[in-house]
């Protein structure tokens, strides 16, 4: 395990720290979903308490790498361990947690820098922030049928998730992620690296500055997640579920419940065979 | 009476508590008939009931859609602590939506809507903590890989359960010395109750710094050991693919169980056309 020339880490060592974000980000994620959310009156802090740690993270090491770990930790430890997993909606988090992240990496080029490493902190944050308020409000569109039709139901959506932002940038990206980091990076700097193997990053073997690719990246991967989110409203007339049940509706339906019952006893004189089969 | 009920509460919500759910989730309940059905057939399932009800407004249906992931959550035996927080999440997600809209000058008509809305995530969560939290951590990993899933990611699914407990402990260890060595502040009156939370989120904050070196240890233990097994080539080989999925087998039981669920969910479409 040697360290290449530019001091970019290795193959093995991208995987220890997609390990290390996992598990870490995994962890607190987990005490975050069992704690039930906080409100105050109509807001709900939907604090991401515990972004610092891909934050610290991503600002030491590999940036992707921990981007990347921390949302399959988020994921896997407490989506899908706890049956919490949502289908589209996670995809939306894992996306717009691994650009807030990878971004606040990228932004550090020394961690000796204090202002930077808070910039970027903010930034990160901020960025994660305004891409989940942006698809929760066109989520909430598409669900409710007759969005527009609803009374007072457009401007309370834009009012609470407007305020809901502005509250959580404020509220947790001061105390729990600009802090905690300020804290954490000068900290851990030089200390955790030789654990892994590496260098700690300088400003010559840093990843340099953001190039215009990244961003387009960053957006692409922001649009797939709104796409992911508004399938429906396309979905709608593609799948088109009440239209095709207007016309010959009930004797469709009575034919699907007669397949379905000849599909079960077809099924258990199957089994029944291979029983006795499996007997004989 | 006030005092011994959050007692009470605290009592329960201790680390072990917590483990032992996590644990039970994970691993208690390997042998209910949602748990012994093929992944793959699961996942299936899954797509239908976790991407379906989001598009269909009709009432009976998504009503019947709801009856049958209810019974199917039953079936799985699912952990109380998830149950409690998938009914927190249905609705302060709901709930909190109708006190705004009511405050911004709807009416009662915005409650109709809004109940479909709950109907609908309500159903989808079940559907997906039947098929999450019923199924072994293995067999998922397994299913997700059939259908393509990057290795990565059932890797993370198998290490995360075999991690967490031991992650879980060390967390409430380093925790538990902060606390002993620490002064807390006087929590009796309302500004020593803020300063003691500031204390408690710091010493949190704290305790991730040697949490953080001791799972880089751990995690670079962790890779050099999947190094020597040539876990990096063996997650893009074919050959190692098959391998790892030949356990997959689809019985007639599997059928069955999507066939009734097909039969149950045609019914609800029937229902729907005739009323």
């Amino acid at each position: 395990m040697s360290i290449t020339q530019n001091g970019a880490a290795t193959q093995s060592q991208k995987l220890m720290i997609f390990v290390l974000s996992m598990s870490l980000y995994g962890l607190a994620t987990l005490f975050t979903e069992l704690i039930p959310s906080i409100q105050v009156g109509i807001v709900e802090f939907s604090v991401e308490f515990f972004l610092f740690i891909p934050l610290v993270l991503s600002m030491l090491f590999d940036p992707l790498s921990a981007a990347l770990g921390a949302a399959t930790g988020e994921l896997v430890f407490s989506e899908i361990m706890l049956g919490q997993f949502g289908g589209l909606g996670e995809l939306e988090k894992f996306i717009t947690v691994t650009i807030g992240v990878y971004i606040a990496g990228r932004l550090v080029k020394n961690p000796k820098n204090h202002v930077m490493v808070g910039i970027a902190a903010f930034v990160g944050t901020g960025a994660q922030l305004l891409m989940g308020t942006i698809v929760d409000i066109l989520k909430v569109q598409f669900a409710v049928s007759d969005f527009e039709a609803v009374a007072g139901l457009p401007e309370s959506v834009f009012a609470t998730e407007g305020f809901a932002f502005l509250n959580d940038l404020l509220f947790s990206g001061i105390l729990f992620c600009l802090l905690p980091t300020l804290y954490l990076v000068p900290k851990l700097y030089g200390k955790i690296e030789p654990l892994l193997g590496m260098q700690p990053r300088t400003k010559e073997t840093g990843l340099g500055e953001i190039s215009v690719k990244n961003i387009i990246v960053c957006l692409v991967a922001f649009a797939c997640a709104i796409g992911a989110e508004m399938m429906a409203e396309s979905g709608l007339s593609l799948i088109d579920w009440e239209a095709g049940w207007a016309e010959s509706g009930t004797a469709l339906a009575a034919g699907m419940v007669v397949a379905a019952v000849i599909a079960i006893v077809m099924l258990m004189v199957m089994r029944k065979n291979a029983d006795a089969v499996g007997k004989a | 009476m006030m005092q011994k009920l959050s007692e009470n509460i605290l009592d329960k919500f201790s680390m072990d508590f917590l483990r032992n759910q996590v644990l039970k989730n994970a691993y208690g309940n390997d042998d209910t008939i949602i748990a012994v059905r093929d992944p793959r057939i699961l996942l299936v399932w899954y797509l239908f009931f976790g991407l379906v009800p989001w598009f269909v407004n009709d009432l009976p249906f998504l009503l019947g859609c709801f009856v049958l992931v209810t019974v199917t959550t039953l079936l799985a035996r699912v952990a109380g602590l998830v149950l409690l927080l998938f009914a927190v999440g249905v609705f302060t997600q709901t709930g909190y939506l109708l006190a705004a809209t009511i405050l911004f000058g709807g009416d009662a008509s915005a409650i109709a809507p809004l109940l479909v809305l709950t109907l609908k995530v309500a159903t989808v969560s079940l559907a997906s903590v039947t098929v999450f939290s019923g199924l072994d951590p293995d067999r998922l990993s397994n299913g997700l890989m059939w259908f393509g899933c990057p290795e990565r990611l059932s890797f993370s699914i198998s290490y995360a359960y075999r991690m967490l407990p031991m992650l879980m402990e060390e967390f409430q260890n380093v925790l538990l010395s902060y606390r002993l060595r620490g002064n807390p502040p006087a929590h009796n009156t309302v500004p020593g109750k803020i300063k003691y939370l500031i204390y408690q989120v710091k010493i949190i904050i704290h305790a991730f710094y040697p949490l953080m070196l001791n799972t880089a240890k751990r995690s670079r233990t962790t890779v050099e050991a999947l190094e020597i097994k040539g876990y990096r080539y063996a997650a893009v080989n074919k050959e190692v693919r098959k391998m790892k999925l030949s356990s997959l087998k689809v019985t007639y039981d599997d059928m069955i169980f999507l066939a009734i669920s097909f039969l149950w969910v045609a019914v609800t479409a029937l229902v729907s056309t005739l009323v």
